[in-house]
């Protein structure tokens, strides 16, 4: 809680138009309808920090991600890097020194590589195209350099993507996340594709990379023991709004909101072994017609009739009217 | 192009027991869903089961005709996978799919097999049974869809089923619940299971027994507790300690170096040796056989001399 927060999201909704085409409309008598994927989320990341954001399908963690790297302008709300405005109007060399710093690392590394071009030509396209290499000398050392760094070896320039196994392109997309220098890295689910032995390889590797370069990583993933393993902080997603934040210890060993607690309870992990089956009721709804009032209330235990009409705030790190209330919830 | 045949599973033994779950786990290309293809008479074409012996309740059925294997599939094997789309029909109702299951394989009445259709679907969770019994598959959510994929499974009364990855696609809330089904169900009715997964804590949380493959060869198989706080192989130790847990706290994973070998290139002797801490001479040389004792099986040469010595 000590460094200076490098991305700092305010207030940042997403909403999606998924009407049927308008003749269709028409016809039915239907309106447009849209899918709010991500509503009025606020979060900082701090410098050299990783901060984790869980959520089972449906949450909006991916949708954040895409806001944050700017694929995807927010629909309210404002995402500043380093003070700088992603997503206010500024002068356009603010926002080409901003995009160098950020990058991500996306899910399925089968598809985040372009399989015509070899390795030495895709990580050195950041460094051509933020003119960070005055020679071609300089681009290839620096490449040489980057694959060095995340376990691969020089000779693995000239080939193809597809040479590749799942956790070797994973190595290859980090490379090319550090190509431009970046200091903040959006990692989408980077271990999602990969098998536990893989996986445990490129974690360790995205730690040290971490302490060596004081990088930044905001992490998105399904799997709360990944997220426990790497992040400081963690915010827990369910359908679009963020429900609890906060320090990743703390939120481990004492959740608060139901829906963590539901959550934590669910994962099947090695260490609680033998623990009585959960007692799990009910499946996410549909994010285009979520319920009204706190999403998660048909799911909860303490719901009651506040929870069923009006949206809990987040204060104090979790968003809950039955702990806000102090109300039994344990 | 390459020609040449590759063995994707190798000398694999094991047995479930009546009410037993057997998680069998492994990385991808591990040949845990080629075995339970093998088992039911599935392999895809070019493959072929070229030795060894699959008995049911003591009967070998390996050798059966595609159509006698057809009764046993579906009779006497219930299957689970991935996909619940992969198993149902999206042109009947989830109703007419049951139904026509369980006629084809008992001999049951319609109006009979409709009452226990209902029953299982009630038996399964799926809420307003009564309703949802007319509802086509697209109608339910991925994780009730799993849940008529069991009631098919079991709509037979079969004596074994084979769970392939059945909650790799659900969320992790849905798929406490699946897993508590299973598992409960197949308690109840003596059904043994071979369930097939990449995720230890599946297994860990599921299974009274663990079968760890590697590269198309059984590395240990022993009771889940001991597997899991003492394993004995190598591999099954990396797996372990490579896996982040919700409980302990780790700086750095145990990292396995390199990776799972293609089918082509399977290693001389074991085949973990080149990814293996404790690799000696044997290993580069000789393939380690399974070694029994204490109720649990370990193929690693680390083991040959306590072993022999103990018996």
């Amino acid at each position: 809680m000590n460094g200076e927060p490098v991305v700092q999201v305010r207030g940042v909704s997403r909403h999606f138009d998924v009407s049927r085409p308008w003749l269709t409309r028409v016809f039915a008598g239907e309106p447009r309808r849209q899918l709010k994927a991500v509503r009025d989320v606020t979060f900082e990341v701090e410098r050299a920090q990783t901060f984790g954001l869980v959520g089972e399908s449906g949450s909006g963690k991916t949708t954040v991600a895409r806001m944050v790297v700017g694929l995807l302008p927010p629909t309210a709300g404002s995402i500043r890097i380093d003070g700088v405005s992603l997503t206010a109007p500024g002068p356009p060399a603010d926002r080409q020194r901003l995009r160098r710093r950020i990058h991500m690392v996306f899910q399925d590394p089968y598809a985040s590589l372009n399989p015509r071009w070899r390795i030495e030509r895709i990580i050195a396209e950041p460094i051509r195209a933020f003119g960070l290499a005055h020679s071609n000398e300089v681009a290839t050392e620096r490449v040489n350099e980057l694959l060095s760094l995340v376990g691969l070896h020089a000779a693995d320039r000239s080939r193809f993507p597809h040479e590749f196994s799942g956790g070797q392109r994973q190595r290859v997309a980090i490379a090319r996340a550090l190509a431009s220098s970046a200091e903040f890295i959006v990692c989408d689910e980077p271990t999602s594709a990969l098998d536990v032995s893989v996986q445990a390889q490129i974690l360790n590797l995205m730690r040290d990379l971490q302490e060596r370069f004081g990088l930044t990583y905001l992490l998105i993933s399904h799997d709360l023991a990944v997220v426990r393993h790497m992040a400081d902080r963690i915010g827990v997603m369910y359908l679009g709004r963020v429900v609890e934040i906060g320090n990743a210890r703390a939120l481990f060993r004492t959740p608060r909101h139901p829906y963590t607690r539901m959550l934590l309870d669910a994962v099947p992990d090695i260490s609680t072994r033998g623990r009585p089956d959960p007692d799990i009721a009910g499946e996410i709804p549909s994010p285009i017609a979520p319920p009204p009032g706190c999403a998660f209330h048909p799911r909860c235990p303490f719901a009651h009739e506040r929870c069923r009409n009006e949206v809990p705030a987040l204060l104090d790190g979790v968003a809950c009217h039955a702990v806000h209330e102090g109300r039994p919830a344990a | 192009m390459r020609r040449g045949v590759l063995t994707a599973i190798d000398g694999v033994s094991f047995d479930i027991g009546r009410g037993e779950i057997l998680g069998v786990v492994g990385e991808s290309g591990a040949g845990k869903s080629v075995t339970g293809a093998a088992i039911i008479g599935l392999v895809d074409p070019p493959g072929r089961v070229t030795g060894g012996e699959v008995r049911l309740a003591g009967e070998r059925i390996d050798g059966l005709s595609e159509e006698e294997m057809r009764q046993v599939r579906g009779c006497r094997i219930g299957m689970i996978f991935q996909d619940p789309l992969t198993s149902l029909n999206p042109l009947f109702s989830v109703g007419d799919q049951l139904v026509e299951t369980m006629r084809s394989h008992l001999d049951l009445s319609a109006g009979e097999a409709r009452r226990r259709a209902l029953a299982l679907l009630v038996e399964v969770g799926i809420p307003a049974a009564e309703e949802r019994i007319g509802a086509y598959p697209h109608e339910f959510s991925g994780g009730m869809r799993q849940r008529v994929v069991i009631a098919l499974a079991l709509c037979a009364e079969p004596e074994l089923v084979i769970a392939d990855e059945p909650t790799t696609a659900l969320d992790v809330s849905v798929q406490a619940q699946i897993l508590a089904l299973i598992k409960r169900l197949c308690r109840d009715r003596g059904t043994a299971v071979m369930l097939v997964t990449h995720d230890m804590g599946v297994v860990a949380h599921t299974a009274d027994r663990i079968a760890v493959m590697y590269a198309g060869r059984l590395a240990e198989v022993g009771p889940v507790s001991d597997l899991i706080n003492h394993p004995l192989h190598p591999y099954a130790a990396g797996l372990m300690g490579a896996i982040p847990s919700l409980e302990q706290d780790a700086s750095r994973l145990v990292r396995i170096p390199g990776a799972m070998p293609r089918l082509s290139g399977i290693p001389e002797g074991c085949a973990f040796h080149p990814r293996c801490p404790h690799a000696f001479d044997p290993c580069t040389a000789q393939r380690p056989p399974l070694i029994e004792g204490g109720g649990r099986q370990v193929a690693c040469h680390l083991y040959e001399r306590p072993s022999e010595a103990e018996q």
